[in-house]
């Protein structure tokens, strides 16, 4: 599963990971493999990214959106 | 003939500032470099949100419901002029000036009279040639080019969108100068508010193609609520950059011009400088030969 966490101005972070889990504004969700395509905002929050190395990454952001597919993430953040 | 001493201090003159010119040729270019990447940077972000956008409203059955969409009388008009903080730098500046004075006074000419064209500007630049102009700048902003980025702009930007959603403005008009390489730019003018129709259109032309089915969270309206002020947001945001990216490009070719025209200078001054010192040395020795000529006689 491929992620991009993209800014306006740059690229945060990109690479194959296990799980990315999303403050949504729903409420924090997760996407690991095979989720359903999905489209959402995203609220004031921590994202965790794990790695397939296992690594774990965290990520502030003020907001946001997501779009899952085909296990190809996309994070736009603020 | 001008003297030698005369010569050679001009010569010397347009020597230093053909050294000044060429560097700053290379600052701009470095510049440039750094405001083209900026640019190569946001375009992933700017074609995702794009690209959802198109998706959510591809899959919205109804138009989608939005504060920044057209409203039937025009009263208010701002036109946002952007410039950069220093001159030097061809037509860039005064390009824009113009532009935003012919905005002012002949498009949208029934409302200045009026006194409801209100003009924001972005850099020095604009404040100062458009009061030159005799148009007041509402509100100028000075100090944006130090450390350029994306918050700093888009508190900007947000000012201006809420100036719309209250009602303050029906129409917002970008003048700015759009990046093509680094010799070319184009001035353009363009509607920032309300979101034409045109991306509507081609968003509907793309309707019924297959899409996979996604899941909205929240909804659907209320994604698309999100993402048309931060498309705007972006839209404002590249503006900056390609203005940005226009003023060194501009700058490096008007420097590169200075250099050429500094060389033609000096090689015309230093033919003229050696006319003159082969002038007085002829005439010296023409007086010896006669001086040498009086006393044989």
């Amino acid at each position: 599963m491929h992620i991009e966490i993209i800014t306006p101005e740059k690229l945060l972070f990109a690479g194959e990971i296990k799980l990315v889990k999303l403050p949504g504004t729903l409420g924090s969700f997760e996407i690991m493999e095979n989720h359903a395509p999905i489209i959402s905002t995203l609220s004031k929050g921590k994202i965790k990214v794990k790695e397939t190395n296992g690594n774990i990454v965290y990520f502030e952001i003020v907001g946001g959106l997501v779009e899952a597919s085909n296990n190809e993430i996309k994070v736009l953040v603020e | 003939m001008a003297n030698l001493k005369e010569l050679r201090t001009r010569i010397a003159s347009v020597k230093s500032t053909q050294q000044v010119t060429s560097a700053m040729k290379m600052v701009s270019a470095a510049k440039l470099r750094k405001a083209q990447d900026a640019i190569v940077q946001m375009r992933p972000y700017a074609d995702k949100l794009d690209e959802i956008l198109t998706t959510v409203s591809s899959n919205l059955d109804s138009e989608i419901e939005n504060k920044y969409a057209g409203r039937k009388n025009k009263e208010r008009i701002l036109i946002v002029a952007i410039t950069s903080n220093r001159g030097l730098c061809g037509g860039f500046n005064s390009n824009v000036v113009k532009k935003t004075s012919e905005l002012y006074f002949q498009t949208f000419n029934e409302y200045s009279q009026k006194g409801k064209v209100d003009v924001f500007a972005l850099g020095k630049k604009a404040v100062d040639g458009l009061k030159i102009k005799g148009i007041q700048v509402t509100k100028g902003y000075l100090d944006i080019y130090e450390g350029l980025n994306f918050t700093t702009i888009t508190e900007i930007t947000q000012s201006i969108m809420d100036g719309y959603t209250l009602g303050i403005y029906d129409h917002v008009e970008l003048v700015y100068n759009q990046f093509k390489n680094a010799a070319v730019q184009n001035l353009v003018s363009k509607q920032f508010l309300p979101v034409k129709i045109s991306e509507t259109t081609e968003i509907q032309s793309r309707k019924g193609e297959f899409k996979p089915w996604y899941i909205f969270e929240p909804s659907m309206q209320e994604i698309a609520d999100k993402i048309i002020p931060q498309s705007l947001k972006i839209q404002f945001y590249k503006a900056v950059l390609d203005s940005v990216a226009s003023e060194h490009g501009a700058r490096m070719t008007a420097m590169h011009k200075a250099t050429d025209n500094a060389d033609v200078l000096i090689r015309e001054l230093k033919l003229q400088y050696n006319q003159a010192r082969q002038a007085a040395i002829t005439n010296e020795i023409l007086e010896i030969v006669s001086g040498a000529n009086a006393q044989l006689n």
